[in-house]
């Protein structure tokens, strides 16, 4: 038996667990909005949320760059006002794996807000809670499933987050080198090897990732009105 | 909520790791510690350069290998590298018109060699660039010339020696030259054009070496990079490529180790 380094697994679920974390809040706030309120433009903002889901993750990752690099003026100015560096940095890779998660915990969390019966959102506010209440005591618990279901979908596409990931974050061994990354990085040496345990260790992973989150959906269905 | 919290207190105990200790690529956690951005080519040798570089100086050294010119580009992009290690000179003359290395610091470290090579596997005995011209040869695997200085070797070798227009066909680019071998490797190309420096300790390829005449000499340039913030050690990392320990790993590799005067 030799020893694989875990750098790459450990890496991918810690940016895979701060993209989800990302588009929780980001996500159900959008999914909110284009679920309970009609504004000009909100056409418009649906399909940008959703083309992640359709642009391929290196035109994605071209976009980034051209945004973010270190020489950008919007990446110059984060990295001299905040020492925030994105590009080539592990923050690349969590920024990557919550645009292209995003549409999905979008879609989600909106479909379940979308289900969530307005009158008893309502009657919450004749009764005389604030609409910030309603949101956190009727509206989200109500639609929870769906949420929840849009942090599994989210890690998921998060943990395996390739094309855009090694563009704005690069391969760098022991810093942006993620799982998917590290398999390509493997099998392009010819490490036969190390791909097959490296695969391995993903595919297992990510089915057990799956199963928890799905055991943590199907819990107590309760309160549905 | 109560079926949600299990699972944010998961996410939590990720990503507090990740938060607390900081990051994983700035200076204080990685001191002492040189990124080299290496052409592919160079995967073998410096793995094992760099492991007798830690050894003797404790200092770590991560390779990232790519093609020259992605590297190039990458660094173009802030690429937080120390040290550049091309496959040729032009890409270190790009990034020098951009101010983009420490002046003085380019150095001519090695001469490579390109080498015909076939996947043992195949049962194919190639001895010069024409024999690539048996209909057994299906796929000939070359690193993209657009950005790799070995595929541009391949290509010219293939253009002087009067095969490049028949054979196009059959070419497969890898994106670098290590791409480009393990097509060979894996039989997914019956031959291919490659650095005799992977070829050399591959024990699934037989190679002969490609007449260089028939291509520009491959001289592989480095330069320290500007804004290091590890000049000193970065330095010191040359000097031990250039010393004898390093050099000694080169020419096993099939290097030709220019002496300097």
């Amino acid at each position: 038996m030799f020893d694989v380094d875990l750098f790459p697994l450990r890496l991918s679920l810690q940016v895979a667990a701060m993209a989800t974390a990302i588009c929780l809040v980001v996500g159900v706030a959008l999914a909110w909005l284009l679920a309970r309120r009609r504004f000009w433009g909100r056409e418009l903002l649906s399909a940008l949320v959703t083309l992640p889901l359709i642009l391929p993750p290196t035109v994605l990752g071209y976009y980034l760059l051209q945004v973010l690099g270190r020489r950008t003026v919007v990446g110059e100015f984060l990295e001299d006002t905040f020492g925030i560096r994105i590009a080539f940095a592990w923050e690349g890779a969590v920024l990557a794996s919550a645009i292209v998660a995003l549409p999905l915990m979008v879609r989600s969390a909106q479909a379940a807000f979308e289900n969530v019966d307005p009158s008893l959102e309502n009657a919450a506010r004749t009764l005389g809670r604030s609409n910030v209440a309603v949101f956190f005591t009727v509206t989200l618990p109500l639609a929870w499933q769906g949420v929840l279901a849009g942090m599994a979908l989210t890690f998921a596409r998060a943990i395996g987050e390739f094309g855009a990931t090694i563009m704005l974050a690069g391969n760098i061994p022991g810093r942006t080198q993620t799982m998917p990354v590290a398999i390509y990085d493997a099998w392009q040496s010819g490490d036969a090897a190390l791909a097959n345990a490296l695969v391995g260790i993903l595919t297992v992973t990510s089915v057990l990732s799956l199963l928890v989150i799905g055991r943590l959906v199907r819990l107590p269905a309760g309160r549905q009105g | 909520m109560r079926s949600g919290l299990p699972l944010l207190l998961a996410l939590v105990a990720l990503v507090a790791p990740a938060c607390g200790s900081g990051d994983s690529g700035e200076a204080p956690s990685t001191e002492g510690e040189l990124l080299v951005a290496a052409a592919a080519n160079l995967s073998d040798a410096f793995d094992e350069i760099g492991a007798l570089f830690e050894a003797e100086t404790g200092a770590k050294v991560t390779f990232s290998y790519a093609s020259s010119g992605l590297l190039a580009t990458q660094i173009e992009g802030g690429l937080p590298a120390d040290i550049y290690c091309s496959a040729d000179t032009s890409y270190v003359d790009q990034l020098r018109e951009k101010g983009l290395i420490v002046p003085g610091s380019e150095l001519v470290y090695a001469l490579g060699r390109l080498a015909l090579a076939s996947s043992t596997k195949s049962g194919l005995a190639l001895t010069e660039l024409s024999d690539l011209r048996q209909p057994e040869v299906e796929q000939i695997a070359i690193a993209n010339p657009q950005h790799a200085p070995y595929g541009r070797a391949a290509e010219e070798a293939l253009k002087s020696a009067g095969l490049w227009d028949d054979l196009q066909p059959r070419i497969v680019y890898g994106q670098n030259v290590r791409q480009a071998t393990q097509f060979v490797e894996s039989g997914n190309a019956e031959a291919g054009l490659i650095p005799l420096s992977l070829a050399i300790n591959s024990s699934g390829l037989t190679y002969v070496l490609v007449d260089d005449s028939l291509h520009l000499p491959i001289r592989q340039e480095l330069a320290i990079v500007a804004g290091t913030k590890k000049e000193e050690l970065a330095r010191r990392f040359v000097a031990f490529l250039t010393g004898t320990e390093g050099q000694a790993v080169m020419e096993k590799y099939g290097f030709v180790v220019p002496k300097e005067g």
